[in-house]
């Protein structure tokens, strides 16, 4: 209760959100396209009415309306390995980042939360204990994440709560990648 | 004056010195946090809440894919800690209203002392005018222009300023103030 106390007041006191990495981004890219040598930014501007259709697929708009997938290769062929997105989630106690990687066929090859906040951390931590990423593990573009749900009464409130958002950064994920990645 | 600190029962005495030094030691770390989140510069508070949309204003017709190779070192880089308009909104929602309730606060503690009625105007609206130079820096900084920034590092020193004048005055008042002088 003192915790949470002191990290409301210091929250309050306060104009930033701190920002906290839980698993830096080149650990993240290793980790999720294994074996990849070389890298591309595809970066999507996204026009009025492509943003409008993200935004009624997800409500949401990526910052600057600009979407970008980063995909790894590997070898002198360049045998694609995975696509990856870095999703922001904003929720009322600052925000996420939620990293999401496509195997080759699509599917979801695994989802590692790389950013949280001073306050969300031991939320976050509480709801990846409980196996909230291995739950989106082959996932379609085309599927709706639930994986917060499935995690029932594991879980104190706060952790369901930010599994949640998890759940709402691998939707955007998975609709920035079924409109905007596998149709161009 | 509305009532006197200086002659107040030592318990409210007390209690002025805690809620004082408390907001003393969260004013430290917020500073501190600053520092590592945004800076004190001009330059480093426009990069955290310019609009990068300032640089691209508008959407293309139709939508653009451009592809370039990245290293993974790349990756690394530590790209400056940013506001958007979202998190400002939120910000802005958050903090206002705990700056006013601190604000208030710190002015029920100016009622108590002894100084000018003008003084006591002067100070009760400085410590409600930082919050605002404060979030009306962000908000000038991200829709008109990065110059702005300035006001928001004005309204944090005018925020510092504030807390400093009256957690000084409260404590001489209080504590050392001799009472022939006092009266």
């Amino acid at each position: 209760m003192t915790t949470l106390l002191r990290a409301g007041l210091a929250a309050a006191l306060l104009h930033i959100t701190p920002t906290v990495v839980l698993v830096d981004r080149p650990d993240a890219v290793a980790q999720l396209l294994p074996g990849a040598d070389k890298f591309f930014a595809r970066e999507v501007h996204l026009s009025d009415a492509d943003a409008h259709k993200l935004h009624e697929a997800v409500d949401w708009s990526p910052p600057d309306g600009v979407l970008t997938f980063y995909s790894g290769r590997r070898g002198a062929g360049g045998a694609l390995v995975g696509v990856l997105e870095f999703v922001r989630v904003d929720t009322p106690h600052g925000p996420l980042e939620v990293t999401v990687a496509f195997d080759t066929t699509g599917a979801v090859r695994g989802v590692i939360v790389t950013k949280a906040t001073v306050e969300t951390k031991p939320w976050v931590q509480e709801a990846l204990r409980a196996g909230l990423v291995t739950r989106y593990r082959g996932l379609k573009p085309s599927d709706s994440p639930a994986a917060a749900a499935a995690l029932g009464g594991a879980v104190g409130e706060l952790p369901l709560y930010m599994a949640r958002e998890v759940d709402k950064g691998v939707a955007r994920a998975l609709a920035a990648y079924r409109l905007f990645y596998q149709t161009r | 004056m509305l009532y006197d600190l200086s002659r107040a029962d030592v318990r409210v005495k007390w209690l002025v010195t805690c809620l004082l030094l408390t907001f003393g030691l969260a004013y430290g770390f917020g500073g501190w946090m600053v520092a590592l989140y945004a800076g004190f510069s001009p330059k480093s508070v426009a990069a955290t809440y310019a609009s990068s949309e300032m640089s691209m204003p508008m959407p293309p017709e139709s939508t653009v894919v451009v592809e370039h190779p990245m290293t993974m070192s790349q990756f690394a880089e530590v790209a400056p800690h940013q506001v958007d308009t979202a998190l400002l909104v939120q910000d802005t929602h958050v903090h206002v209203p705990m700056y006013g309730l601190i604000a208030a606060c710190l002015a029920v503690v100016v009622l108590g002392l002894r100084m000018s009625r003008r003084t006591g105007l002067a100070l009760v609206s400085l410590l409600f005018a930082a919050p605002w130079l404060d979030f009306l820096g962000m908000w000038l900084t991200k829709f008109l222009a990065a110059g702005f920034a300035w006001l928001t590092i004005l309204g944090g020193w005018a925020m510092a300023a504030g807390l400093m004048i009256v957690t000084v005055a409260a404590l001489w008042q209080m504590w050392l103030m001799k009472e022939r002088t006092a009266t």
